[in-house]
């Protein structure tokens, strides 16, 4: 008994004095590195090589420069959500879902929207999911060869993949995946309270501004998480001696700052049509002219949900599978969180492989 | 080993009261914001600031017009003007599109990249991958 008591007891002090020599260490770092983090620039983002295939107004597609020997069969479509960058699909390497996909032989193609402009202001649920869309897809079509097109939709873009989908039963859809797409808006929580028809009148907003600003998007966003900055902020002073963790903190911090304005129209329709009519959902949505019924789709479904999601509910996303007419589904329910699922460390372990997985069985 | 050593980080406990924190401040704010009342005050400031917003925007117009010179309105009608033909071009262009698939005379363009013959994992024969 004394012997291990005498043999524990330098181990128990080599270990403390460790701790203390880390302590220290990581007190010095975090002086050298806090200078460093105030005074150089936004960490460069989006570097997986790509080259812009088409531009109008708000709208950009990017392809993906393929980085193996063969590709698969049908290109894949990723759909940013209208209210943020779409570099999140690409931080940083080996923290993008673009560069993984490209790496797992997928020919990868990513609608971006720019700030629509005041002249856009008029662009509506049609614009994008009856023209845009629409345009893209044939783009797709012609650079890469092929009639067939997979499609993937983040948040929003999720929103619009389904209503294209929705009203373009003929094709030429392969696949479609959304990731924490919003469907029942009935369970959009704060979201829902804040933009109250009784209280909230779109009408003004958006014939007194056209464009939504930015800051407005913006605040409806942080004020669903209000002490998410601060306490962002106090974890980053903590552990600023941790190169890997700074680097993945500013990436998300610049694309949180750069969260995008509205058109007003889009932005009207949107609260009118989804949010206090849910219309998605009820299956009675009207787009350029063509309903937008869910049960329209038939071809093979994802439905990629967060368990922890503020922005988008599990319950507001979960309903897809079962308002689709598709026989070939699959749910995908991950920890985590709206953002985190995309480009977190679960996102990279689960979400992208069995992304690839899926995609790839559907793709030759 | 990793325990060991976690346990033994005092900045864990740190950690652990940032994200208490940060979860409690959060419930609690969103209670209060989650009321009837919140969104109403919330949405009554909004159309105060949008009112004021808009008076002045008028004023400013009018004190425009009176010197002649064109208000960011009049601008950005020129603007939407040229957004809007710029748009049916495009639909010009997606109808063609469309009317030369249907006959068969759809456009093409030179094929490039590595070929689309990739297989998934799970039709690769044993030992390819």
């Amino acid at each position: 008994m004394s012997d291990k008591t005498e043999s524990e007891a330098p181990g128990l002090v080599d270990t403390a004095v460790d701790r203390v020599r880390d302590i220290v260490d990581q007190a010095i770092l975090r002086s050298v590195k806090g200078l460093e983090f105030v005074t150089s620039p936004a960490p460069e983002v989006g570097v997986t090589p790509k080259e812009i295939l088409y531009e109008r107004g708000t709208l950009r597609l990017y392809h993906y420069l393929p980085q193996t020997d063969e590709v698969y069969r049908v290109p894949v479509l990723l759909v940013m959500a209208t209210t943020q960058k779409a570099f999140v699909f690409d931080l940083a390497p080996g923290q993008s879902m673009v560069e993984f996909l490209v790496k797992q032989g997928f020919d990868v193609y990513v609608v971006d929207w720019a700030p629509p402009t005041p002249e856009e202001k008029r662009l509506d649920l049609a614009d994008y999911t009856q023209d845009f869309l629409p345009a893209c897809v044939r783009e797709v079509q012609l650079d890469s060869g092929e009639t067939d097109v997979s499609i993937v939709g983040y948040c929003m873009g999720g929103v619009l993949s389904l209503i294209y989908a929705a009203t373009h039963p003929e094709g030429p859809l392969k696949n479609l995946a959304c990731i924490t797409t919003p469907v029942d808006w009935s369970h959009m929580g704060l979201t829902r309270i804040w933009s109250d028809e009784r209280h909230f009148d779109v009408d003004r907003l958006v014939d007194t501004l056209g464009i939504v600003p930015r800051d407005v998007v913006a605040a409806s966003f942080d004020m669903l998480r209000p002490a998410q900055k601060t306490a962002g902020r106090i974890r980053v002073w903590e552990q600023i001696w941790n190169d890997e963790f700074v680097k993945s903190y500013r990436a998300f911090e610049r694309w949180g700052n750069e969260t995008l304005p509205l058109a007003g129209e889009y932005f009207r329709q949107t609260t009118k049509e989804l949010m206090w009519a849910n219309r998605l959902y009820n299956g009675d949505l009207m787009v350029g002219g063509r309903q937008a019924n869910l049960a329209n789709i038939r071809v093979p479904i994802m439905a990629i949900m967060a368990q922890h999601d503020h922005i988008v509910s599990y319950d507001a996303s979960k309903p897809l599978l079962e308002l689709v007419s598709s026989e070939d589904k699959e749910e995908l329910v991950l920890k985590g969180g709206h953002v985190s699922l995309i480009a977190g460390p679960n996102a990279v372990r689960r979400m992208w492989p069995a992304l690839a997985r899926w995609l790839s069985e559907r793709s030759t | 080993m990793s325990e060991r050593q976690s346990s033994t980080d005092p900045m864990d406990r740190f950690r652990e009261l940032v994200t208490e924190w940060e979860r409690g401040f959060d419930a609690l704010a969103n209670r209060f914001m989650g009321t009837d009342e919140f969104s109403r005050a919330m949405n009554q400031f909004q159309n105060l600031q949008l009112s004021m917003q808009k008076a002045f925007a008028e004023n400013m117009a009018k004190h425009l017009a009176n010197v002649n010179v064109p208000s960011r309105d009049d601008v950005l009608r020129i603007g939407e003007a040229v957004h809007e033909m710029d748009m049916r071009l495009a639909r010009m262009e997606q109808r063609l599109d469309e009317l030369a698939r249907a006959t068969g005379v759809a456009p093409t363009r030179p094929r490039k990249g590595p070929p689309r013959t990739r297989k998934p994992p799970s039709q690769m024969p044993p030992g390819s991958a």
